[in-house]
């Protein structure tokens, strides 16, 4: 959900409707209409590569506007042998005869079978309660033994090389490492679309008309009108090229043509949760990151309500979103937006059924208001009637519930969502998105105020269901890529292996418990 | 009288010196040459009795014939062998048959034809990682290797003929226990959570030895096993609720030794 967002601009979207000021300028009246009868205007495509204004990490923990959770260690680690027991590689020396190297074996009652094909050396049974080193160590000391070495066992070296990996705690608490070496990131057969507040997947300037001045705040100070700007765009460098296939099929319903930029970066922030360009030695990981982005935007940044953009984020918009991704070849549908107020969303509630009847797997965030009510997402709490569309509860880095997340008889799993109140601003979930101080303007005195840039990027750490949602949405992609496609089946099986936690069995803080994607990715053996 | 007479022929035509000594005892020797006056219901259960062990001498083993206390021999087999546990084997491996190799060891008593068995087979195969979820399985890419190697201590009774074709022909049947070895190994596994574990349970079977020469003989076997609890705590196998690892298998031997 969107309530994850900073502070001055929680409620900025209500109060920037009340405080319009309608009358306050003269720009866009009386002079010819320089976008054409469009909505907006994009006046250059391309432009200035983007910023990186690098890690945010001294930012004050922001204020997510739901609450709670205890410290507890959980221990996962496993003490697994680097090595197979009941056997080690042997070399004799050349020449070594058959009674020598019977009498070698017969030190570690050791048996030898046939040399396999592309060997120079030979694997020695043992008994599987001798000590593998001790017994190697025993060979390697005879004068017609060339080596001796336990099987030591190989692996993909999955952890991402990505400088700031280290401060994405997020991932190693699912065990994504080794998840990676099962399924590393999916390929670009699978498509998910972002529905939310748009993606930076485009580098371009949009001409905006900012007619009206607006308060954020009743009563607060008044933010005049910008007039006719020129906004620039680019492609957040860690999601993908503007231009490139990575971004497939992009709609912007809010503004009603196939250019959803973010204006926000709630909507890049999941993105790069969900598939952010991994192992290029550049920035931060994400789950699924071979996968291609549906930039879908069927939410407003406060930017766009400045801008008048044609639609909001109402529930026809979300349903139509939906449709479309489902329509235009989405796999999975991240939603991590919803809503407290008002009653049911039948037309959101039908266009999930539509989207996963064609096979597409939604994960939705489940909400962050518990500690502000406890209201229900109203775009999530069918969620536990249809297979293959899962609320996700979020926790924070002690993997226990976040504050905020909300608890109801509909959420049905938990990833980390982050919890800043138990750990501070590095207890976020850290992805790259929009630098807010180049993007929320809005946030300095009027007299500072000025127009947005949505071409300079931060790593910055964001809390909320918003941020495990792309967690396991990213996830669905991995299964899907591992062959699990049918929607409901890859609900049962994030149930199936999630890690329980709270009252045994589901509850209404975890569901089912924490997903576990490399347990679940690996399936079942015969008796293991 | 006149039914003890070939009683006396046949242990006179086939049993050496030993077993002729063990079964015409005074008392016999007696009976056959002492006219009866005793009523014909017992003669009839007498009658019964020697016929039943005339049978017995009849089955003497080929060692008794050979004067042998003990005949070792040795085998190699090969066969095939079906899984109970047919769904969880077939979601694996994708079928629950499979070939198995092995051999082992007999050792002939001289008593009544009864004999010990000790074999090892080894059942190995591959396959792949599976979900079962919503009703569907749903194969992983992720290969695993299944090895199960018993060991089945076996004690039996081998019978033999003695005339035509059953000189050569010895049917048997047998019973024992069995020990499995299960290994379980599978891509991106850690050591603990492959499956390395053994087993225990009983099985029953039945062959017949034809001995082509008087050391070498070809066999084949029946053998049904069960190894109850092998299976069922974890794995594909505790989702279809299936427990045993044992099955049955069928098995051609060649044999070795007198």
């Amino acid at each position: 959900m969107r309530l994850d967002r900073r502070g001055r601009a929680a409620c900025s979207a209500c109060c920037l409707a009340a405080g319009l000021i309608a009358l306050s300028t003269s720009t866009g009246r009386g002079q010819q209409d320089p976008f054409a009868g469009a909505a907006r205007l994009m006046v250059l495509d391309g432009g200035l590569p983007p910023i990186d204004r690098g890690l945010r990490a001294q930012d004050a923990p922001r204020e997510a506007r739901n609450r709670a959770a205890s410290i507890e260690i959980v221990d996962r680690a496993e003490t697994a042998l680097p090595y197979l027991r009941g056997s080690l590689i042997v070399k004799f020396k050349d020449g070594t005869g058959g009674n020598a190297v019977a009498s070698a074996l017969s030190q570690v009652s050791g048996t030898s079978s046939t040399r396999a094909a592309w060997a120079d050396f030979d694997i020695v049974d043992i008994p599987i309660t001798v000590d593998v080193e001790a017994a190697a160590a025993a060979l390697g000391s005879r004068g017609d033994v060339e080596y001796a070495q336990p099987r030591y066992l190989n692996h993909a070296f999955s952890k991402p090389n990505d400088p700031l990996y280290a401060n994405q705690w997020n991932f190693p608490a699912i065990d994504m490492e080794r998840a990676w070496d099962i399924q590393p990131g999916a390929t670009s057969d699978i498509i998910v679309a972002v529905l939310d507040s748009g993606v930076a997947f485009q580098t371009a300037t949009y001409r905006y008309n900012s007619r009206f001045a607006f308060r954020l705040t009743p009563g607060g100070p008044v933010y005049r009108a910008l007039g006719i700007i020129d906004v620039p765009f680019a492609a957040a460098p860690e999601l993908g090229a503007s231009g490139s296939t990575r971004f497939a099929s992009p709609r912007d319903f809010i503004w009603d043509d196939t250019d959803p930029v973010d204006l926000d970066g709630h909507g890049t922030h999941v993105s790069g949760t969900i598939g952010q360009v991994t192992n290029n030695g550049v920035g931060v990981a994400g789950m699924a990151y071979n996968v291609r982005i549906m930039p879908v935007k069927i939410i407003q940044g406060l930017w766009d309500e400045i801008f008048l953009s044609p639609n909001e984020g109402t529930d026809d918009i979300v349903a139509r979103g939906i449709r479309y991704a489902a329509d235009n070849g989405a796999k999975v549908i991240n939603l991590s937006i919803g809503r407290t107020e008002g009653g049911a969303a039948p037309a959101v509630q039908d266009a999930m059924r539509y989207a996963v009847g064609k096979g597409v797997f939604i994960a939705v965030a489940a909400g962050n208001s518990k500690d502000s009510g406890n209201a229900p997402n109203r775009i999530a709490d069918f969620a536990a009637s249809i297979d293959g569309l899962v609320a996700v509860a979020a926790v924070g880095r002690t993997l226990e519930a976040s504050y905020f997340s909300t608890t109801a008889a509909y959420v049905e799993i938990a990833a980390p969502g982050g919890d800043q109140k138990q750990g501070g601003t590095g207890a976020g979930i850290l992805q790259q998105t929009l630098d807010s101080d180049a993007l929320e303007t809005y946030n300095l005195p009027p007299s500072q105020y000025g127009p947005p840039r949505a071409d300079v990027f931060t790593y910055s750490y964001f809390q909320g269901t918003s941020m495990a949602t792309p967690h396991v949405a990213g996830f669905a992609a991995l299964l899907m890529q591992q062959g699990v496609t049918n929607p409901a089946a890859i609900e049962a099986a994030m149930k199936q292996f999630a890690t329980d936690k709270g009252a045994p069995g589901r509850d209404d803080v975890y569901g089912y418990g924490l997903i576990n994607p490399r347990a679940t990715l690996r399936g079942l053996g015969l008796a293991r | 009288m006149t039914q003890m007479t070939p009683m006396t022929q046949m242990t006179q035509m086939t049993l050496g010196p030993q077993m002729t000594q063990m079964t015409l005892g005074p008392q016999m020797t007696q009976m056959t040459r002492t006219p009866s006056r005793e009523p014909a219901r017992r003669r009839r259960r007498t009658a019964l009795l020697v016929a039943i062990l005339a049978v017995l001498l009849a089955a003497a083993p080929a060692s008794a014939q050979a004067k042998e206390k003990l005949r070792i021999g040795g085998y190699a087999m090969a066969g095939g062998i079906t899984f109970a546990s047919s769904e969880s084997f077939d979601a694996v491996l994708g079928t629950h048959s499979g070939p198995l190799f092995g051999g082992g060891a007999r050792v002939g008593l001289p008593w009544f034809g009864l004999f010990v068995d000790l074999g090892a087979w080894r059942f190995k195969d591959e396959g792949e990682r599976v979900l079962q979820a919503g009703g569907t399985l749903y194969k992983l890419g992720i290969p695993v290797t299944i090895t199960i190697t018993p060991i089945e201590l076996t004690g039996g009774w081998q019978f033999h003929g003695r005339r035509g074709i059953w000189r050569r022909l010895g049917p048997y049947v047998g019973a024992g226990l069995s020990s499995y070895s299960y290994k379980e190994t599978s891509t991106f596994a850690t050591t603990s959570e492959n499956a390395d574990d053994r087993f225990s349970g009983y099985h029953l079977l039945g062959g017949a030895e034809y001995k082509v020469l008087n050391w070498l003989g070809i066999a084949g076997e029946a053998a049904w096993s069960t190894i109850p609890d092998a299976l069922g705590t974890a794995g594909i196998s505790k989702e279809f609720g299936e427990t045993e690892l044992g099955g049955t298998s069928f098995r051609m031997k060649i044999t070795v030794g007198r």
